[in-house]
């Protein structure tokens, strides 16, 4: 294989007019570039059928649409997420809160939550597939988003109320605010940056959650899609809705990110900054 | 105005320190429209006191009486000025001004017009709209005063406030709020660990030592009023430097004694 030659080239094009690009369009959107020309190149100079290159994918993700077999799964499978995600979003905040405010929920509460935050989630898939049936697969894959998505919600939730400063509280205390008034002025605004942290890695997860129970389920959603076209050693289709489930993973990532910006604005650019860094 | 009377306060024991007897049987009172400084070591128990007064804090023996009446919460009489300025850092000077107003449930109108006037009072016209992270820590607690005179308590309780600060804008903060009190004459009771704080402010200095925590002495501070506008002479006075050393001599005394009481005499056991 010629490493050398596709070193060259894909070191030329870009070097010309690099620093220009970059002050025009930004380092993000000229990663996104590169990295789509390196896939074809390397695609098309391997020549196997298991790596085949951008092109060809994009032709078949067209050719799967066209067939309508993403739009119709997408949206099935979207509700699924946006079900699953604000299941685990309720319960999460909820459990987190009671278990950031109360010691003894916590001690009571604390071993499970991390048992099953670090335990390997597929796990429940057929444990939910047996417990509900095929009649039921949604329910079986609304379990599994939630079992990948809900833990690190009350983990990160619990924290959050745990790390309120101290002295915020008391100040309240001291001009006489109500139990309510504390939570609501006081203790949920301070919490919330980490709250959301914890939405936006729980988005992450509740995507995988989606294709993973979806996958394994094999009956609806993009899941089936690739566990289909996995069947039929299609590797264009794998990862044409490959393609299609990273981008909903981002756009769900981003619209977390955007509520996060309008309820913690007011967080100094820098923490902001290292927050991102993280 | 306020009654302490042979007030205790005990900290329970914790994993593996022992109970610490924070308070023994202080008494004291303070009068009305007095600024009375409290000086002492850390330890002494003088931020515990501070926030017994404010009902923040709980206690075993004694009482305490504002106006003859037993306090046990915070109340709307009191208010306090925090040394870490403790502003809420998602809101905007003018909300975090008006915050004890919107506890309180004052309209949001009436309670911004009332903010506007103390931002004034405080010198921060112009940065209404800032949040507390665009501020100088000066700044920060020019905002923490302004909230705790918004709400127009009678006693103005102020823990260490400006011993975050740089010594400039100490001494600065220090000429403002001699200002603003000599206008208002509210009840101050201000802690501090700055034998010239604690004078330049003070009416009386109560003197406190450590372990158990309780009141060594209260000095009378025989310096002329209005002071404000005569800062630099009073702090340069023969008698400013008087009242400042022996303070210091007597807290020196109570750090050495503590030093040697805590050291074995035989440290190594060569005598043994």
């Amino acid at each position: 294989m010629s490493v050398a030659a596709v070193k060259s080239r894909q070191v030329h094009p870009p070097g010309i007019g690099l620093g220009g690009l970059v002050g025009r369009v930004g380092p993000g959107t000229v990663g996104l570039v590169v990295g789509a020309i390196l896939w074809e190149l390397v695609g098309r100079a391997a020549g196997l059928s298991f790596f085949p290159p951008l092109s060809g994918v994009v032709e078949r993700l067209a050719e799967l649409t066209a067939e309508g077999k993403i739009v119709g799964n997408l949206v099935n499978s979207l509700t699924n997420l946006a079900i699953g995600f604000a299941l685990s979003a309720t319960v999460g905040i909820g459990l987190g809160m009671a278990m950031g405010a109360y010691r003894k929920a916590e001690m009571a509460l604390d071993f499970y939550v991390y048992a099953l935050l670090t335990a390997p989630t597929l796990v429940f898939a057929p444990l939910f597939f047996s417990v509900f049936g095929p009649a039921n697969s949604r329910l079986s894959i609304l379990g599994v988003i939630i079992m990948y998505t809900v833990f690190i919600i009350i983990v990160n939730t619990t924290s959050a109320i745990r790390n309120v400063p101290a002295p915020l509280v008391e100040m309240g205390r001291s001009y006489c605010a109500s139990e309510r008034q504390l939570f609501l002025r006081i203790i949920l605004p301070a919490a919330t940056p980490l709250i959301m942290a914890g939405l936006r890695l729980g988005m992450g997860r509740a995507v995988k959650g989606m294709i993973n129970g979806e996958m394994f389920i094999a009956i609806v959603g993009l899941g089936q899609v690739v566990t289909a076209a996995g069947g039929r050693f299609d590797a264009e289709g794998v990862l044409a809705v490959l393609l299609v489930i990273i981008t909903v993973a981002m756009v769900a990532v981003k619209l977390v990110q955007i509520v996060d910006r309008r309820l913690t604005g007011w967080l100094p650019s820098n923490a902001r900054q290292r927050r991102r860094n993280a | 105005m306020i009654e302490i009377d042979r007030l205790s306060k005990t900290f329970p024991a914790r994993a593996d320190d022992p109970p610490v007897e924070a308070l023994k049987d202080v008494s004291l009172e303070v009068r009305d429209g007095e600024f009375l400084t409290v000086l002492g070591p850390s330890g002494c128990g003088k931020t515990t006191l501070l926030r017994i007064i404010a009902g923040l804090e709980t206690f075993e023996g004694g009482d305490v009486r504002v106006r003859g009446r037993s306090i046990s919460s915070p109340g709307p009489d009191r208010a306090m000025v925090f040394q870490s300025f403790a502003l809420l850092p998602w809101a905007t000077v003018v909300a975090n001004v008006a915050f004890g107003l919107e506890l309180r449930g004052v309209p949001k109108s009436e309670r911004e017009a009332r903010a506007h006037e103390l931002i004034e009072l405080v010198g921060l016209t112009g940065f209404e709209k800032r949040l507390p992270g665009q501020l100088s820590g000066g700044m920060q607690q020019r905002v923490g005063l302004a909230r705790a005179l918004a709400v127009d308590p009678e006693i103005l309780l102020m823990d260490e406030p400006f011993g975050a600060l740089d010594e400039q804008t100490r001494r600065l903060l220090q000429e403002e709020l001699l200002v603003i009190w000599e206008q208002s004459r509210k009840t101050v009771i201000f802690i501090t660990h700055s034998m010239e704080e604690a004078v330049l402010l003070g009416d009386r200095v109560v003197l406190m030592s450590p372990r158990p925590g309780r009141i060594v002495d209260i000095v009378d501070v025989p310096l002329d009023r209005p002071r404000a506008s005569a800062v630099d002479e009073m702090a340069g006075s023969a008698e400013f430097a008087r009242i400042t050393a022996d303070l210091w001599r007597r807290l020196r005394e109570m750090q050495l004694f503590r030093r040697s009481a805590r050291e074995p005499r035989d440290p190594v056991g060569i005598g043994a």
